[in-house]
């Protein structure tokens, strides 16, 4: 039973890993330097491995921000984001699996009741918009590095393109043991509270519950890569493609940075240790720390014109995805509960009412709702413009 | 990995194999063109055979050059073009050994008032185009530094255009004991010759933008 109410995470997981992959291999396959078999087994290896080790860290603050306490809950969550990225792809808009879920998990919390922790929320929104400025800060210093050393060292072009041909499998695997520790969360966090998994000793190691379950994410991330993720890095992988091999070694390992800091619980405590604030630990969308490195790189190279558009899909994203997604959620919670029956959880912290005016959870609903409405016109409003597009086209041609 | 390490390094020398039969063929047809003016016919069918052999060689070797790059998946996005720019360098090595064939076969008749126009166009001709060479060695290794080495074969290609232009001159204003037959076929191989400096500025304008792209 507990596995068939797993199954909606383990989609969102072979859709991650169908999507996502190309964000690591996608320019080293693309450019046909690494041949798909070699890089989709690498990939999925270090997937798995990363999800297992280092997963915990992101999906305590998704718990945080709202622990889903019933298996049918999570699976509904899950759904919800899963519905949410499916239709949005459908629709061509920008949408992110990482979004997606906090949308979801916030759509449980309304619909349960449960006070949104703001300090979470605030921590995971305050990510979601450094993770790409911080990738474009890394991509500037690092291809500025890489291009001093190309400088600096008379090496043969030959030479040159077989170490970033290395490079790019090394990095690569970095980038994914990063996703999987990082983008675990999105798949398989809102099951850990409510499925009771114990420790289980393996001889000459043991993993806890919450690890079990980062190894079926692992396996459907990896999945998705095996099955699907090549037709995805044959076509964006070729859009990365027009990108030197040094830019793509670059942007790959700016992702796998920014995912790995955003995930390491060690390096969050020894930030911490030293006397600075301590790194937050929160899923961060691949795909766009991805576009901010790269146009970081065009910043480097002195673009005048950035990519206004670009930018603007980004930002849109952190708004459209994570409404759309709650939405999406909070009716499929109550056909769930009302009409199946199936427990989708309680609120473990009620939203309290004090009467000496509103807290900060009730600004942040009506901010949520006011946003729920703008966003509601901006996708009618892009829907129908889309629609006249076509209209004109095959006006045009037929 | 250590097949493709072998099969990098067997590569780079091979590609400076290629350059140094270029560099080579150059010099063989300006001391070819030379022993032909001055007279001197067994050492011009010495040069004739050893160009034979290096534009051979060239040929095989550009081929299995392209062939790697091919086949290892060699630098994808810059294989159109250097395999562009081993076209054209061995068209330099190509040109210099058919102008010492064009000699050979119809063995024109260069006056003794020529000889020394005839070397001065082969020689910076056969300049122009050996000037390219650590232009396109300095592509691989420090293609910063492309730009500056080209600056000689433009200035070379022009020195070229001047002393044919005052070969034909010379030919067709001063000498008026040669028939215009003669005159016609000095004309001819002398364009002959001065068409080295030019594959040599197509070849320099494709490094140059080669250079820019990878700069980038």
């Amino acid at each position: 039973m507990i596995f068939l109410f797993l199954i909606s995470g383990l989609f969102l997981g072979w859709t991650l890993g169908a999507n996502d992959a190309s964000n690591v291999f996608g320019s080293a396959v693309g450019s046909r330097m690494l041949s798909f078999t070699r890089a989709a087994v690498i990939a999925s290896f270090f997937v798995i491995i990363g999800a297992v080790a280092q997963g915990t860290g992101a999906s305590e603050t998704l718990g945080r921000l709202g622990s889903v306490n019933a298996i049918g809950g999570a699976f509904t969550v899950a759904l919800g984001a899963g519905l949410a990225v499916f239709l949005m792809t459908r629709a061509a808009l920008p949408v992110s699996t990482t979004q997606a879920i906090v949308g979801a998990i916030i759509g449980w919390n309304f619909f349960t009741g449960n006070a949104i922790d703001t300090r979470s929320l605030t921590q995971i929104l305050a990510t979601w918009v450094s993770g790409p400025i911080l990738g474009a800060a890394f991509a500037f210093a690092l291809y500025h590095f890489v291009k001093g050393i190309r400088k600096k060292i008379k090496i043969h072009l030959i030479r040159y393109e077989s170490y970033l041909r290395t490079g790019l499998i090394i990095v690569g695997a970095f980038g994914a043991y990063s996703l999987g520790a990082n983008n675990i969360a999105n798949v398989m966090g809102v099951f850990v509270p409510s499925v009771p998994l114990g420790t289980t000793n393996f001889g000459l190691f043991s993993l806890t519950g919450a690890q079990q379950l980062f190894f079926l994410g692992g396996i459907a991330i990896a999945a998705g890569i095996l099955t699907y993720s090549k037709r995805v890095m044959m076509t964006i992988g070729n859009n990365l493609l027009e990108l030197s091999p040094e830019a793509a070694l670059v942007v790959v390992l700016v992702q796998a940075l920014v995912l790995f800091i955003f995930s390491s619980s060690a390096l969050s405590s020894f930030v911490a240790r030293i006397g600075l604030p301590p790194i937050p630990l929160v899923p961060v969308s691949s795909t766009q720390v991805v576009v901010g490195a790269v146009l970081g790189i065009g910043l480097y190279k002195g673009v005048r014109n950035i990519n206004l558009k670009l930018v603007g899909s980004i930002a849109s994203g952190w708004i459209t995805t994570p409404v759309t997604a709650g939405l999406i959620t909070f009716f499929l919670l109550f056909f769930v509960k009302n009409l199946f029956g199936v427990e989708i959880g309680h609120a473990t912290n009620p939203v309290k009412n004090t009467g000496t005016g509103m807290d900060f959870s009730v600004i942040i609903k009506y901010i949520i709702i006011g946003m729920l409405i703008v966003t509601s016109v901006y996708l009618v409003y892009l829907l129908r413009a889309e629609k006249k597009k076509t209209d004109r086209l095959n006006s045009k041609y037929y | 990995m250590s097949l493709f390490t072998r099969t990098t390094k067997e590569l780079t020398v091979r590609f400076d194999e290629f350059f140094d039969t270029v560099e080579i063929g150059i010099l063989i047809f300006k001391e070819g063109v030379k022993a032909y003016v001055s007279g001197d016919r067994e050492a011009f069918q010495n040069h004739l055979s050893r160009i034979d052999d290096l534009e051979s060689k060239a040929d095989a070797l550009q081929r299995s050059i392209e062939n790697d790059m091919i086949m290892h998946s060699i630098l994808p996005q810059q294989r159109t073009e250097i395999v562009k720019l081993l076209w054209q360098l061995d068209e330099i090595v190509d040109t210099a050994k058919g102008s010492l064939n064009e000699f050979y076969i119809e063995m024109p008749h260069i006056p003794g008032s020529l000889v020394h126009d005839f070397i001065s166009l082969a020689e910076v001709s056969g300049n122009a185009a050996e000037e390219l060479m650590p232009a396109a060695r300095a592509f691989f290794r420090e293609p910063h530094l492309v730009r500056e080495k080209l600056i000689k074969v433009y200035f070379f290609e022009k020195e070229t255009d001047k002393a044919a232009f005052q070969l034909r001159k010379k030919v067709f204003h001063e000498m008026n004991d040669l028939s215009l037959a003669e005159k016609a076929h000095i004309r001819y191989i002398s364009h002959h010759i001065e068409n080295i400096s030019d594959t040599a500025q197509d070849a320099a304008d494709l490094l140059a933008s080669m250079a820019i792209r990878l700069m980038l």
